[in-house]
């Protein structure tokens, strides 16, 4: 009969629309239902929500140091004057509790790998990885080696690759504003 | 336990503290196991490795050009003198002598790297101890050398550029007025760096006698470079066994007396200086001419003589797929680089690939002597050492 | 100081301890001399002492791999003398498991080059404070840069989901590393079989 609106109203009653379940007054179930229905068509609120949050994380993302070779010189040269960092919130904080994003800079070897992982499992969600440079991405230039893992994406999860050797600071700067972007369209309370 | 002894100070257990491989402070990965009375250290036991890529067995597999960018990745805050080191020792072997525009052009890049490196390392120095202003005015004049990097070779870091027969490519155009107007405006940036730190009771404090060494211990554990000059000994390997022109350069080595986190700064801040001047020269005396030498047999021809010219292509071609043939024997050369004595130990087999190429860094033999420099100190002194020792993992793992 | 030229250094030292040193050559500019391996320890100490040498700094020790060679390992010192500006290389040949005896106690910065060689090479020195691994990975087996030792070495690491840590696996290179001779086929075949080494030019499709 076309869409089930819930109504409160007895008008709504009258005018034929098919509602379940209506009680006099105000009941939870009802409540709990319009709200669920906001969420899962996406109402306005919640888009609204998605969007505040989507920003207040996008603009202050805080980085962890993990700079491991010569991409960390040039993740340093991206945080200091000229390609400042700071005005885009972005903040080095030397603790993983504290941190949102760990931008993985330099060659992973298999000894490092083990660090790598404790020190991301002891971030705080929701977290994202950066993998910075051609050793990060997929091994790069010691990708034969016996002691490098053949890429950081085999030990964390990651959101945002950014080649180069090293990724010139303004590479590294585009990446982190290519995450920003990722992270305005994430969804947290709208899940569809 | 008899009642005698219950009346006795309490028993204590040093405390292990792990380092961790992952500290705003530890310069790269390195993983300190401390053992601490208190705040005092007692023991240190730097856990390396964690960056060890495999160079060496890597180069085996090369050939010698595609050897060279290995060379550039080893002590990545001053790429240029690794490749010095190799693109010395591999024209020892081949028993070639380099146009003197290609010396000096190398001099100027070694004494910009120079200051790059020592930029890096007091600023960061300063940033461990608590001074946050150095860093950021630092890396700026960092911005500019790496543009000169940029101009001259195309990479902002690993440049690729010094290789066996002289450099890749001559000069643009511009770049040696620029460079000029950059040296001379630079003393006033090291004043300014100097005026932050040098009288600083602060960082007076955190730095004098910490970390000191003198000259019969520091010959001992193998310092070379600024490390050893600050504990009071006076040499350089551009003075003592000059490469290129150096011997045509006029400059002062600044020496150190306690061999404290103090002298190294010092003796850092003086080597800028020191290298304005030698930019300086080179600039004034750099001759014209050519950069790398004729022989197409081991360098390659210019593009465009390559498009037109068979012979040309065809030596393009054997020297990028096989590459030259280095006559068997072995050599090891060394360089003044940024961190003291960079040495490459090569060995050649007759064939187009290294056969063993061994690498010395300078900051294998500083880390070394950890233990002994930070026993007695406390933790908070811990980042002051390892900033003045001016280490750098990717050539003490490589 | 007039610089004493390398031959007179050389048979300065042949006089002084001529029956430790089995042979000395020079080549590049550079003195190269063999010593007998039970007696580094007294060669470095009297290079270090003496009067006429002052050899204060022990620059490098590092070991070389001549596979097919009978000793196969060479255990390569370099020194340097800052009073006289000369430098010396020694070598002590070895055969695999032979230990060399540690110069820890002549040079204290032998220390982690001794233990460098030990790991990367298997060289074993006796009297050596703290032997024990230390570029290569905590349980790594193998000695990576012997020559029979492949490139892409054993294990690899991965995360695994279910075990939640870090496991070693055994390696699988969706693309092996292609090693292109290009020699020159009238000269270069020979070369190119005998170094031809196992696992490295097997991808996972051959070596399955």
């Amino acid at each position: 009969m076309g869409v089930k609106k819930p109504f409160l109203t007895e008008e709504a009653l009258n005018a034929g629309y098919v509602i379940e379940a209506i009680p006099e007054g105000i009941n939870p179930d009802i409540l709990l239902e319009t709200l669920s229905q906001e969420v899962s068509q996406r109402g306005f609120i919640v888009t609204q929500l998605d969007k505040v949050a989507a920003w207040a994380q996008s603009g202050s993302l805080w980085p962890m140091t993990f700079g491991l070779a010569c991409c960390a010189i040039e993740m340093m040269q991206t945080a200091a004057s000229r390609y400042d960092l700071d005005r885009f919130g972005v903040v080095f904080r030397g603790s993983p509790r504290q941190a949102d994003l760990m931008i993985v800079a330099g060659t992973l070897t298999n000894k490092m790998a083990g660090p790598l992982r404790k020190v991301y499992d002891q971030m705080a969600e929701p977290r994202y990885v950066i993998s910075m440079g051609s050793c990060a991405n997929g091994g790069g230039y010691y990708h034969y080696s016996y002691s490098v893992t053949r890429g950081c994406d085999r030990i964390v999860p990651v959101d945002v690759y950014v080649p180069g050797c090293p990724p010139t600071a303004e590479a590294l700067l585009y990446g982190i504003l290519q995450l920003q972007r990722k992270i305005l369209r994430e969804k947290h309370f709208s899940r569809c | 336990m008899p009642d005698a002894l219950r009346s006795e100070a309490p028993k204590t257990q040093s405390f292990t503290l792990n380092f961790g491989p992952q500290h705003p402070a530890a310069h790269g990965v390195l993983r300190l196991i401390l053992e601490m009375d208190g705040e005092v250290v007692e023991r240190a036991d730097p856990h390396i490795g964690l960056l060890h890529r495999g160079t060496e067995k890597l180069i085996e597999y090369k050939t010698y050009l595609q050897a060279i960018p290995y060379f550039d990745r080893l002590d990545y805050v001053s790429p240029m003198p690794q490749e010095h080191a190799f693109a010395l020792a591999v024209e020892k072997l081949l028993e070639l002598e380099i146009p003197i525009r290609a010396k000096y052009i190398r001099v100027l890049f070694s004494e910009i790297t120079r200051i790059l490196n020592h930029l890096l390392n007091i600023t960061t120095m300063a940033i461990d101890v608590g001074a946050i202003t150095p860093l950021l005015w630092g890396f700026e004049e960092r911005e500019i050398l790496m543009g000169f990097y940029e101009r001259v070779s195309g990479a902002r870091m690993h440049a690729a550029y010094f290789r066996p027969g002289g450099v890749q490519k001559d000069l643009p155009a511009g770049l040696a007025e620029d460079i000029m107007a950059f040296a001379n405006r630079f003393p006033k940036v090291i004043d300014d760096l100097e005026g932050l730190l040098t009288e600083n009771r602060i960082f007076k404090q955190r730095t004098v006698n910490i970390g000191a060494m003198n000259a019969e211990q520091a010959l001992d554990w193998g310092f070379t470079g600024p490390m050893l000059r600050a504990s009071n000994v006076a040499w350089d390997l551009r003075r003592a066994q000059p490469y290129e022109v150096y011997d045509q350069m006029d400059f002062l080595v600044p020496v150190g007396k306690n061999g404290d986190c103090y002298d190294r700064y010092l003796v850092r801040i003086e080597e800028m200086r020191q290298s304005v001047r030698i930019i300086k020269q080179c600039l004034q005396q750099m001759p014209e001419g050519l950069v790398k030498v004729k022989n197409y047999k081991i360098t390659t021809p210019p593009r465009a003589e390559m498009k037109t010219s068979m012979e040309a292509l065809i030596h393009h071609f054997k020297l990028y797929t096989e590459g030259y043939h280095v006559p068997k024997g072995e050599t090891y050369t060394a360089v003044e680089a940024p961190k003291g004595e960079f040495g490459v130990y090569l060995v050649s087999d007759g064939s187009n690939r290294p056969y063993r190429c061994k690498i010395r860094p300078p900051s294998f033999a500083f880390l070394q002597a950890f233990d002994l420099m930070s026993k007695g100190h406390m933790l908070a002194d811990v980042p002051s050492i390892i900033g003045s020792l001016d280490i750098v993992f990717g050539e003490i793992d490589r | 100081m007039p610089n004493r030229k390398l031959e007179d250094l050389g048979s300065l030292i042949a006089e002084e301890i001529g029956m430790d040193i089995l042979s000395w050559s020079i080549a590049y500019n550079e003195l190269m001399m063999t010593v007998e391996r039970s007696s580094i320890q007294r060669v470095l100490t009297y290079l270090r002492d003496s009067e006429s040498l002052q050899f204060a700094q022990l620059i490098d020790v590092c070991g070389v791999d001549y596979l097919g060679r009978e000793p196969r390992f060479d255990v390569v010192y370099h020194l340097l003398s800052l009073v006289y500006n000369q430098r010396i290389r020694l070598k002590v040949e070895v055969e695999e498991g032979m230990p060399v005896p540690s110069v820890t106690s002549v040079y204290s910065s032998a220390n982690w080059w001794e233990r460098e060689a030990f790991d990367l090479y298997g060289i074993p020195f006796d009297d050596h404070p703290d032997l024990r691994r230390i570029l290569t990975d905590y349980g790594f087996e193998g000695h990576p840069l012997r020559k029979d030792f492949p490139l892409t070495g054993y294990v690899e690491v991965r995360y695994d989901e279910e075990q939640k840590r870090v496991v070693y696996e055994p390696v699988k290179l969706p693309q092996a590393f292609r090693t292109f001779d290009f020699e020159s086929p009238w000269e270069g075949m020979e070369f190119a079989v005998q170094t031809l080494k196992p696992k490295d030019n097997q991808s996972i499709k051959e070596s399955s």
